[in-house]
This record gives C-alpha cells, structure tokens and sequence, in this order.
C-alpha cells in the first residue's frame, strides 16, 4: 500500500480507490454472475427504449437474472437524461468504447451515448464508495444485500451488478484485512506477554540484574511459570537501549489486554482481542499511533510488521517476536537512558531460590532453551579432566 | 549413572541458562556454581564449552552483546565521572 498521508484533510480525495482492488477481478464483473453471450442475446433488446421503461425493465431483469452487460446497455441509453442531474454528484458513468480497452476506472464523467451492448464502468469515487459503506454498515455487512444497498444509496445511475460486484470486492478485502489484522494482533499479543511475564520477574529477581540482549528475562525464573513452553531462544536479538523502559511499557499493556496465549500465529478469522475497533475496514490497531480514527472509510490499514531496531542475527525464526507497534516505542520514549547495567549481583536469596528450583523441578523448561551439549562429549572432556562420575561426591 | 550423568548435566545446564541471564561470564558462571550449588568449575567450565558448541551462534552474540556493554559501561563511567567533576568546580567557584 502506498503510504498515505492521514493527515490530509482531503486524503479521501487522493485516494483512488480502485487501487484497493488490484489484484481483484478488473471491470465491474462478477465472474460467478456472469452469463454467457447467448443468455445475453435473449434478452436483448434494441437499443431505442424510453429510458424510463427501460430502467423499469432493468429492475424487473435484475430480480429475476443475474446482472449482464444488457442493463448497463440500458443504462447507457438513459444516461444522457440523468447524468445532467447527476452532474453534481459525484457518480460518474463512463463508457468504455471498446470492452477490451479502459478496463481501468480512470476515465470519469462520459456521458457519451454509446449504442449497442457497453458495460458502463461505475467510477467508484471517495463520496461514493463512502455512501456504498454507510449503506452497507446500516444493513450489516453479511446481511447486505445489493438491492437494499442500492435503495439505501438511492442513486439511480447505479445498478444492482454495479454494487453486487463492487461488494463483493468489498467483503474481500475486509476479509484480507482482518485476517492481517488478526495476524498483527496476536503477534503483538504474544509479545505482551512475553513482556508481562518477564517484568514481575525482572522486577523481583534483583533489580541492578541487567536484563539481557535476546530478552532472557521474558522466559525468566523457573517460578515465572512461563505461559507456554515456547523457546524464546529466537530472541537473541541485540536490543535496543531502551531495552528496560520498554519492559515497564509492556507490563502496563499487558494489565490492559490479557489474552491468552496463542502459538502458532494462524491468522484467525475470529475478531481480534477487545481493544481493537470490531469494524476493520474503519479500524485502527489501536496501537498505531498513525492510525485512523473509525469513520474514514477505504484505509486499509498498512500492517506493517515493525520491528526493533535489531541487526538481523541468525537463528531467529521468521515469525519474529520482535513485532512491534511504533506506539509502543513511542510511548517511553521519554526515558531513553539505559538503566546502567553495571553489576548482574544478583541477591543471594533469589540465587538460591533458583538454584532451589533448578533442583527440585527439573522437569520446567529451561530459561534459555539452549541446544544441550552432547552427553558424550562433556563425559569425555570431564574424564580428560580427571573426573570420573558425576555428580561427584564432593566439590 | 547414565542417567544421573544426563540429569545432572541437564541441571547445570540449567544453571548456566541462569547465569547467562544475569549477563556472566563464563568465569563468573563457574565461580557463582560453585559458591552457591557445589558445582565443581570444571563440570561447569566443561558444559558451557559443550554449549557454546552447540550453539555457536548464540554465545556468538552473547559475547559480543557483553563486550558492547562493557565498552557502554566504560562510557557511562567517564561520563559520570566527568559530571561529577564540572558540578564539583562549580560549586567551588561559587560565590554569590
């Protein structure tokens, strides 16, 4: 997606809506609406009608048929009559003189009287494409239906096929975007918690510990009881200095959005957790700073993953927990200065109560999930050194 | 004894998770097990090398990420030396 500027009072203008549907099926088809030639021919009819009867027809056609280039033909005829008074609105029916050619949206505001069979291009401008989704909001996206829309919008120089494709590409892209969403969200999700189990244990395990570069303290002490046995292994990534703030910033949002946790991220067509607005085309990730507030139709919000300022370092998996919402960044920007990591002295209570909890549960995953070495090579490299069993009997 | 070899070593894996996330080093690791969980140095000394073996790539980093904080703490040192300085002559210069 092209980064559009937000804050541009006339954005809505700029936006070219038809862009959102590249990669959509071009022209104004339904392909699974579409009917052959010969279906069409039956009923076509000359080109001469009144254009009142004409539109009349059109209706009755539509409810009993699905939509073909004969309507837009009628449209065509009757254009003329009504482009006058549609003058000022923004809907603009273009023909296209040849079907294979124009098949793009750009050309506006023909009124041209073409005989014969054209489909006429509905040019789905910002106003339009607006009034299309107050139209179908009102009804309920799932419940939507083209006639209702096309009452609802009362425009006449609209068909039922017009809207009937153009909502389906509609219901499409949501459907993208929510899957994205989705997708983000519990990224994000994942990492909160992450965070929000790390902080009590950064918090309490000794507070000049300094938390370390791939984040270890998230999987932190054996007594955090991390949420899932997931090897935070991938996150040894060099972070960045306001490694700590972040960690306060993280358990706040974690008290705010306790969802469960989620591995693998399979994008999820449930709804995403509560803060996010439940209308996607209008959402916002409320973690955006630049999003949108609901009420601007058409953005397509660009969910771009971003990441920590992390050199790439092998090893991490690609579905990296480092996924992060600039909001969150933004948020402590304040206190960039590190908490000096000088000393690591950890209490000696909490040392034993690790060490206590090492021993005495060895079945909990280990903090770090490091490869274990190999048996034989440590049994070795120990008999080299002169011991024998192990555990030894004495230090 | 295999297996008590297997546990025990799992274990001081374990422990050198531990230590490597208060940021030690491998020397410090030893002497921490040592101290606190009657581990002999050299079982540790032998498990670390085994895994940094095992996991190049990680203890790759983890050194490097300890050298940069050690160079940043050296920073920070001369930095708050030096402030301490100037406020030092500034308030000997005081005079009001």
């Amino acid at each position: 997606m092209e980064g559009f500027d937000f804050s541009c009072e006339n954005f809505l203008d700029s936006i070219d809506f038809d862009d959102l549907f590249v990669g959509m099926e071009e022209g104004d088809v339904l392909p699974d609406l579409e009917m052959d030639a010969e279906m069409l021919a039956e009923f076509s009819v000359s080109g001469g009608e009144d254009s009142a009867l004409s539109f009349e027809r059109l209706e009755d056609n539509s409810r009993k048929l699905l939509e073909h280039d004969e309507e837009e033909d009628k449209l065509s005829s009757g254009e003329e009559t009504v482009s006058k008074r549609y003058d000022e609105s923004v809907v603009t029916v273009s023909n296209p003189s040849t079907k294979e050619g124009e098949k793009g949206r750009k050309s506006s505001g023909q009124s041209k009287n073409h005989p014969g069979k054209r489909k006429v291009k509905v040019d789905w401008t910002p106003e339009l494409h607006r009034r299309f989704v107050q139209a179908v909001e009102q009804l309920g996206v799932d419940k939507a239906v083209p006639s209702r829309i096309l009452e609802l919008m009362g425009i006449d120089c609209l068909t039922r096929h017009n809207i009937a494709s153009h909502l389906q590409k509609y219901r499409s892209h949501r459907k993208h975007l929510l899957a994205r969403e989705a997708e983000a969200a519990s990224w994000s999700q994942r990492r909160h918690q992450m965070y929000g189990a790390a902080a009590p244990a950064a918090g309490g395990g000794g507070s000049k510990r300094d938390n370390g570069p791939w984040l270890a303290p998230i999987m932190g002490f054996p007594p955090m009881a991390p949420v899932h046995h997931f090897r935070p292994l991938h996150v040894w990534g060099h972070p960045p200095p306001m490694d700590q703030p972040l960690l306060h910033v993280w358990t706040k949002h974690m008290a705010l959005s306790p969802p469960p946790p989620t591995w693998p991220p399979p994008p999820s067509p449930h709804p995403p957790p509560p803060p996010s607005d439940p209308s996607f085309w209008h959402s916002h990730h409320p973690r955006v700073p630049n999003s949108l507030t609901p009420g601007t139709p058409f953005f397509p919000q660009p969910l771009v993953p971003k990441r920590f300022p992390t050199p790439p370092v092998p090893g991490i998996p690609p579905h990296a927990m480092f996924k992060v919402e600039p909001g969150m960044i933004a948020a402590p920007a304040g206190q960039t200065s590190p908490r000096p990591p000088l000393d690591f002295h950890p209490s000696k209570e909490s040392i034993d109560a690790v060490i206590g909890d090492a021993l005495a549960k060895p079945w909990q995953p280990l903090p770090l999930g490091l490869k274990p070495p190999s048996l034989d090579g440590v049994m070795v490299e120990l008999q080299r050194q002169g011991i024998q069993k192990i555990p030894p009997t004495c230090t | 004894m295999g297996d008590s070899s297997a546990a025990y070593i799992h274990m001081v894996q374990r422990l050198i998770e531990e230590c490597i996330l208060f940021n030690m080093s491998r020397e410090e690791c030893m002497e921490a097990l040592s101290k606190h969980a009657n581990i002999k140095p050299v079982i540790t000394s032998t498990v670390w090398k085994e895994l940094e073996k095992e996991n190049k790539e990680f203890f790759e980093a983890y050194t490097k990420r300890r050298e940069e904080r050690a160079s940043e703490m050296d920073a920070i040192q001369r930095i708050h030396s030096l402030l301490l300085e100037t406020s030092s002559k500034d308030t000997n210069g005081n005079d009001a």
